[in-house]
């Protein structure tokens, strides 16, 4: 299936942060990966990327030891290669050019990626998460809400899932006229309804307003939209451009709704900025994750002249007024911004991940993310550049909602079923391409290259593996866990962090490796493994007093005897007293109480316990580089997610049978 | 009307401690709720005595939930005199600093305080001869030049009963022994001696009556400068090399002294460069770091960040937070510090050296590079005790000026700089790095740092141990009382009650595994053998198995030159100290072991605890680190109780009833200001801010090339 197409010795890797660990070792070039293998150390380390990870390659100047190779992935991984021959490094570049940019969707690695199960498997995987049940979860279709099938075979909005959900009273005709009067069509449709009082979150596009145009049919559909809200006498409409923005497409022929026009409308802009904006930003916020021990000023003002952390907070502080609109005032919202697939998608998904509790477990964040971004045609293609595209449209555009997310997860630390784990795991997924889920810029370009069919899906993955991905401060019936998150109404900038987690997750060293939740894990498994020992001691217990009583019979006949002889009874392996008990224990398998000093009855988190952080988020090990043995496994994500069942997937298939 | 007032008018009596006496007093005054713009607040009785100033509330009845966590000595509405740190009057909107006499009484006092609390006071409603003694009063007692005797730490320990049942087991080094057992703890007692040259004070007033120097250094040396020049020990390495530090000779006019002294120090170097001693590195801090005067100018301008007026400048300063941030090099400071502190460990761990650091009086920077160097290299002092135990050794013994550096008596604003709060804001670097590696909190370290200004405590409020002592038997008026006894900071339950104390505790904190486990580990549980982490990989770990250190070591010091030359192959030239940093870092932590902080940029961070712990705007609703505590507490009861199920059963064989598990703490009711301030309302509105999105300006260009204008090409409709 699969060839090495180049291999290059004594390539060496640089550690970017210290220029002392240059590890020496080969350089292999597959159809899927770029791997690193270090030489002849005891533990054979590897890095191994996959193309569809790379973000930039870039040759620089040929030094007396070689010439130098910079690797930077989408992932944020940044890999500096010396290759001593400038023919090798030239040809390197080249094929790695060529092939970190595909042209067609079947050179992507989920195409080839078998994790080896069978097709009902696969169907099952694709099931897991599945958005009609979610709309029944929040009681819907009911008699304010209705499936719609106006988009069947994608004939109003190409961009559109088939099943739409839209108020009763907006017909037909309404939605398609509505739709004639929006860019790209994208009508305004149900993202979230709150069940308790009735207020929904919708989405749109834009209107095609100009200057002064109107559409009844839009206007009624608003109306719909409201009347679906018994409890309100208006709806919010947010636009979550600057109103700069807005206003200068009117010029266009697009815009946003002229509150005289629509009836008991409140308009609010919320001033998000554009991709190219977002782009600039995550790029001069990369550039100070990239200086080597950067001091403080670098630091701190690196950070705030990327404008990155004020982004984020943009976006939160929508979703925050969003949510507050819904759950405290009981009003239902339209959400748009140009086309309502980048800002629209980050902020209705913020809002609803406040809103609902149920969005804050694993399952509901796997299907949060398959409504807001995968059926409502967030363009993951264009965005993330799987496919060779126009640069000007990639822009971290999810990445800053999985970020939102781990700001809120900082400030709520107890909220969240899942951990920082499950954010950057999904994350990398996202530009892996090793699962179908992300792939195309719509439902209907997946469906007609038969994704589901001829790829995996990555919840089931991530479902399979969800101990990984656990928070140990989450308890379902923790009252945080339950209602609305109430952040504050626009948290200040300090309660914004620089995640280092995910932007600097590869640097060594660079971050202290053993976070409290890691440690709270051990906790969790020692208060369990408590738990076990306590039901087998009990188990132990009802035997032994089931024995006692039918040894009783025979022991006071003993008891006779050995008076008679003056022996003592306490050899026989019966407990009469506490004593008897654990010296009984000695030979059981266990601890036995009696000996519990304070060593025993403290927790015991030692070194040697927690000696080995988790890859991902410690940048301690290896392994979140892909290093590993090669021998025995390779990882399934070409990158950073070793697992299991990975060691069995086809990676391993590919190198053995070179 | 009258009638209406008259239930209010309750008498309002301050709690008063032993020893502390009302001043003035004025009623009516109204105190505005701290968070918001609105006028909301309270009437009540502003008071001031010998020890605080007070905010009495009319209607006390309304706070029937005590808090959890509550400081028995200071309450929420009280600031002790030297906690004010400036007041401000306000005459016609305008803020006016108030420090000596006034001609005019402002209708509205603002007071800042140490601890970051701000007040505010109207008096319009007050009547204007109790405004006028009130306003002069506070003025006077927190202000204006006050004498050590004044001081309400004299009127307190009279007056207080000699309770101190003595308990305290933190090591005070005040006497010989003290410093004998430090020196067999440290095993520097081969090189180094305890002397009781000082006795009497007899060389020095700013030394302890005893401290430790080289074996080698002569009685008539140590009393030729008044200790001048002198390495004075500070703590032995495990591999014998020590930490020493010196006071230095002023700058000298006179040459031929200037001659004898510098002489004088070649004698000593020579001594102490000998065998036994290991090689010398002398690291003269007053040029290698920031001087007090940077740092207490940065200090100033950090807190100003946090003493917030109102919920406007919040806003106004937030937009700019990383930069304004930046501005005021605090955070730096912290990092050259802390970088300061791992090239003395890195001298001392791996090559061997001796390191002497000098500085013009040796009690402020050397305190806090010598007590860092012992935090991260001796987990003794990661311990409670022994953290105590170190403040002592290096503070309060070493002659460390609090009362100057404090400017608890505002003799000089010059002599003021937040050395101590320097130290404790690394250490809560450290703190917040490696959280199981400390025995205590944050908020034990965010109390500490309150604690500068509690006036019962002899601990921070006397500039060496000469002026206490003489002050504590001094020429006290009423002989009868005998001398002084004064309370030690360390006793912590004179400020908490037991449940409170629980928040000082780290229950993460990995206890030093017994060398004696071995053999009960066999007859565990087969589950209980490995207790790791999930996604915990069987791989052969980097494990520092002493063989393997031992021929690194080996290896480093034999080829050490030649090997270094071909790895270091790069343009830069080796750098031992980053060599260094980056080794440990790359191999797994030993919270018992060395400890060394992550100095890189991202990794300092505001101790958001102390300094965000009053300002509503900072505040999570059921979130925050204090969420992770409270968790972390009730699951550290839950596996206690669990085990202790455990013992139950086997001692009653049989046992049918289980325990409820205890759940002390909501977490989802406490905010992230928790345990300091208390929990406020929201706001229900939705609204957005108006002033954040000012600030992208710069972006221009690319908000004008906007991605809407981009699509319209492509557009269907």
């Amino acid at each position: 299936l699969c060839h090495f197409f180049a291999q290059v010795e004594n390539v060496r890797l640089l550690d970017r942060l210290s220029s002392r660990k240059a590890a020496l070792g080969t350089l292999y070039l597959t159809a899927t990966h770029v791997i690193f293998v270090e030489n002849g150390s005891e533990t054979r380390k590897e890095i191994w990327v996959l193309h569809s990870q790379i973000s930039s390659i870039e040759k620089q100047a040929t030094t007396a030891t070689g010439c130098p190779l910079l690797i930077r992935c989408k992932n944020f991984q940044v890999i500096q290669l010396v290759i001593p021959q400038e023919r090798d490094c030239h040809d390197i570049y080249i094929s790695l050019i060529r092939l970190a940019r595909p042209v067609k969707y079947e050179e992507l690695y989920c195409f080839s990626f078998n994790p080896k199960l069978d097709k009902e498997e696969r169907e099952q995987g694709w099931k897991l998460v599945d958005l009609n049940e979610e709309y029944n979860r929040m009681g819907i279709p009911n008699n304010y809400w209705q499936i719609s099938d106006v988009n069947r075979d994608y004939g109003v909005c190409d961009s559109y899932p088939t099943e739409v959900y839209v108020p009763k009273s907006a017909t037909a005709h309404i939605i398609v006229g509505s739709s004639k009067f929006r860019s790209r069509r994208r009508f305004p449709a149900l993202s979230y309804y709150c069940k308790d009082n009735h207020a929904s979150i919708c989405r749109s596009s834009q209107p095609l307003s100009g200057f002064s145009a109107r559409c009844l049919e839009d206007e009624q559909m608003l109306q719909a939209i409201r009347k679906a809200n018994p409890g309100s006498n208006f709806i919010y409409v947010v636009d979550t451009r600057p109103k700069l923005n807005a206003m200068a497409n009117r010029a266009a022929g697009k815009g946003y709704e002229n509150e005289d026009n629509y009836s008991n409308i409140k308009f609010q802009f919320i001033g998000i900025e554009n991709i190219h904006v977002m782009r600039n930003s995550l790029q001069k916020m990369l550039e100070v994750c990239e200086l080597k021990s950067p001091s403080m000023s670098d630091f701190l003002w690196g950070l705030e002249n990327s404008g990155w952390l004020k982004h984020i907070k943009a976006i939160m502080d929508a979703g925050i007024f969003i949510a507050k609109a819904v759950a405290e005032e009981g009003v239902s919202v339209l959400v748009h911004c140009s086309d309502g697939w980048d800002r629209t998608a980050q902020v209705c998904s913020v809002a609803s991940l406040l809103l609902d509790p149920y969005y804050r477990t694993m399952k509901g964040f796997m299907v949060l993310i398959e409504k807001d971004w995968v059926s409502f045609g967030h363009k993951f293609n264009h965005r993330y550049g799987n496919l060779d595209g126009d640069p000007k449209e990639i822009s971290p555009v999810i990445d800053q909602f999985i970020e939102c997310v781990w700001q809120l997860m900082e400030q709520f630390p107890c909220a969240f079923e899942f951990n920082e784990r499950f954010l950057i795991h999904i994350q990398h997924h996202i530009y892996s391409c090793q699962f179908g889920n992300f792939l195309c810029n719509s439902q209907k370009e997946r469906r007609e290259l038969k994704i589901q069919e001829r790829t995996y899906s990555l919840w089931a993955h991530l479902w399979k593996n969800r101990a990984d991905y656990l928070n140990p401060l989450y308890r379902s019936d923790h009252s945080q866990t339950q209602g609305t998150l109430h952040p504050r109404m626009a948290p200040c900038n300090f309660l914004y962090k620089f995640w280092s987690g995910m932007y600097n997750r590869f640097e060594k060293g660079l971050h202290p490796r053993q976070s409290v939740t890691d440690y709270l894990m051990a906790v969790k498994e020692e208060t369990q493994q408590l738990e076990e020992e306590l039901e087998v001691l009990r188990e132990r217990l009802a035997n032994l007093q089931e024995s006692q009583l039918n040894d009783n019979k025979v022991k006071s006949k003993q008891q006779e005897r050995s008076k008679q002889l003056g022996l003592s009874t306490s050899n026989n392996s019966l407990a009469n007293t506490p004593q008897e008990y654990s010296n009984d224990l000695k030979s059981f398998p266990s601890r036995s109480p009696s000996q519990g000093d304070e060593e025993d009855s403290a927790l015991i988190l030692t070194q040697d316990n927690l000696k080995s952080s988790d890859p991902d988020l410690s940048a301690n090990s290896d392994q979140e580089s892909g290093v590993e043995d090669l021998s025995c496994r390779s990882p399934s994500g070409g990158g950073c997610l070793p697992s299991e069942d990975s060691g069995k997937d086809s990676d391993e298939a590919v190198f053995l049978a070179v | 009307e009258i009638q209406v007032k008259e239930p209010i008018e309750k008498e309002v009596n301050p709690r008063l401690l032993p020893g502390e006496l009302l001043l003035c007093e004025a009623s009516t005054v109204y105190k505005y709720i701290q968070e918001d713009g609105s006028n909301r607040g309270t009437y009540g009785k502003l008071v001031c005595t010998n020890f605080k100033i007070s905010f009495l509330d009319d209607d006390s009845a309304s706070d029937d939930n005590e808090p959890q966590f509550k400081n028995k000595i200071v309450d929420c509405n009280d600031i002790t005199l030297q906690c004010v740190d400036q007041i401000y009057g306000v005459y016609d909107e305008k803020k006016k600093l108030l420090t000596g006499q006034l001609r005019k009484y402002p209708e509205k006092l603002i007071i800042y305080c140490k601890d970051l609390r701000v007040f505010h006071f109207c008096l319009r409603y007050t009547k204007e001869e109790e405004v006028k003694r009130i306003v002069s009063g506070i003025i006077h007692h927190t202000q204006t030049p006050k004498l050590l005797k004044r001081l309400f730490l004299f009127s307190y320990a009279s007056a207080a009963p000699n309770n101190t049942d003595g308990r305290n087991q933190t090591v005070m080094f005040e006497t010989l022994e003290d410093w004998r057992d430090e020196l067999e703890r440290t095993k520097g007692n081969v090189k180094y001696k305890a002397v009781t040259t000082n006795e009497g004070y007899r060389v020095s007033e700013k030394l302890p009556l005893y401290f430790v120097v080289p074996i080698c250094v002569s009685e008539e040396s140590i009393l030729k400068y008044e200790g001048r020049g002198i390495p004075i020990w500070c703590w032995s390495c495990h591999n014998g090399a020590a930490l020493l530090k010196m006071s230095a000779f002023p700058k000298e006019q006179d040459d031929s002294t200037a001659q004898t002294q510098k002489a004088f120090l070649d004698g000593i170097y020579k001594t102490i460069s000998k065998p036994p001693y290991e090689l010398l590195k002398v690291d003269d801090l007053s040029s290698s770091l920031p001087s007090l005067q940077d740092i207490q100018t940065a200090y100033t301008r950090f807190k100003q960040l946090f003493l917030i007026d109102n919920s406007t400048d919040f806003w106004a300063t937030d937009v700019k937070w990383f930069s304004l941030l930046e501005s005021t090099n605090w955070l730096e400071i912290i990092r050259r510090v802390l970088k300061k502190a791992i090239e003395v460990v890195e001298c001392l761990e791996r090559q061997h050296t001796n390191v002497l650091l000098i500085e013009e009086s040796a009690t402020d920077l050397c305190c806090v590079i010598s007590s860092l160097v012992q935090v991260m290299m001796d987990s003794y002092n990661r311990t409670k005790l022994g953290f105590q135990s170190l403040i002592q050794k290096e503070w309060v013994a070493g002659g460390h000026a609090f009362l100057d550096r404090c400017n608890h008596l505002r003799r000089s604003d010059k002599e003021e700089a937040p050395v101590f709060l320097l130290l404790l804001n690394c250490v809560w670097q450290l703190v917040q790095q490696y959280p199981p590696a400390f025995e205590f909190t944050e908020t034990y370290l965010t109390v500490l740092s309150d604690s500068l200004y509690v006036p019962i405590f002899s601990t921070f409020f006397f500039n060496s141990q000469h002026q206490k002592d003489t002050n504590t038997t001094g020429e006290s008026l009423n002989t009868q009382s005998g001398p002084f006894r004064f309370l030690t900071v360390w006793d912590f339950s004179v400020q908490f009650d037991p449940k409170a104390k629980a928040f000082l505790n780290n229950p993460l904190y990995a206890e030093k595994p017994k060398p004696d486990k071995s053999q009960r580990k066999t007859t565990r549980f087969k589950h209980q053998r490995q207790l790791s982490l999930p996604l915990t990989q069987t791989k052969p770990s980097t494990k520092r198995g002493f063989f393997r250190e031992e021929t690194d070591h080996l290896i480093k010091n034999i080829l050490g030159k030649r090997i270094g030359k071909f790895i270091n192959s790069s343009d830069e030239p080796p750098n031992s100290f980053r060599e260094f940093y980056d080794s440990w870092h790359s191999k797994s932590i030993d919270y018992h072991g060395l400890l060394l902080p992550c100095i890189d940029g991202p990794e300092i961070k505001v101790w958001a605890q102390r300094y965000f712990r009053w300002i509503p705007e900072a505040q999570v609703h059921g979130g925050g680190t204090i969420a992770i505590a409270a968790k972390i507490l009730d699951l550290m009861e839950e596996v206690q109780s669990l085990q202790e199920k455990m013992d139950e059963e086997h001692c009653q064989a049989i046992s049918g009833d289980v325990h409820s598990i205890p759940l002390l703490r909501e977490s989802a009711r406490l905010s992230s200001l928790f345990p300091f301030a208390s929990l406020q309302r929201q706001s229900v509105k939705p609204a957005l801010p108006t002033s954040t999105w000012k600030d992208l300006e710069d972006e221009d260009e690319l908000v004008k090339r906007d991605d809407e204008f981009v699509d319209l090409s492509g557009d269907t409709s």
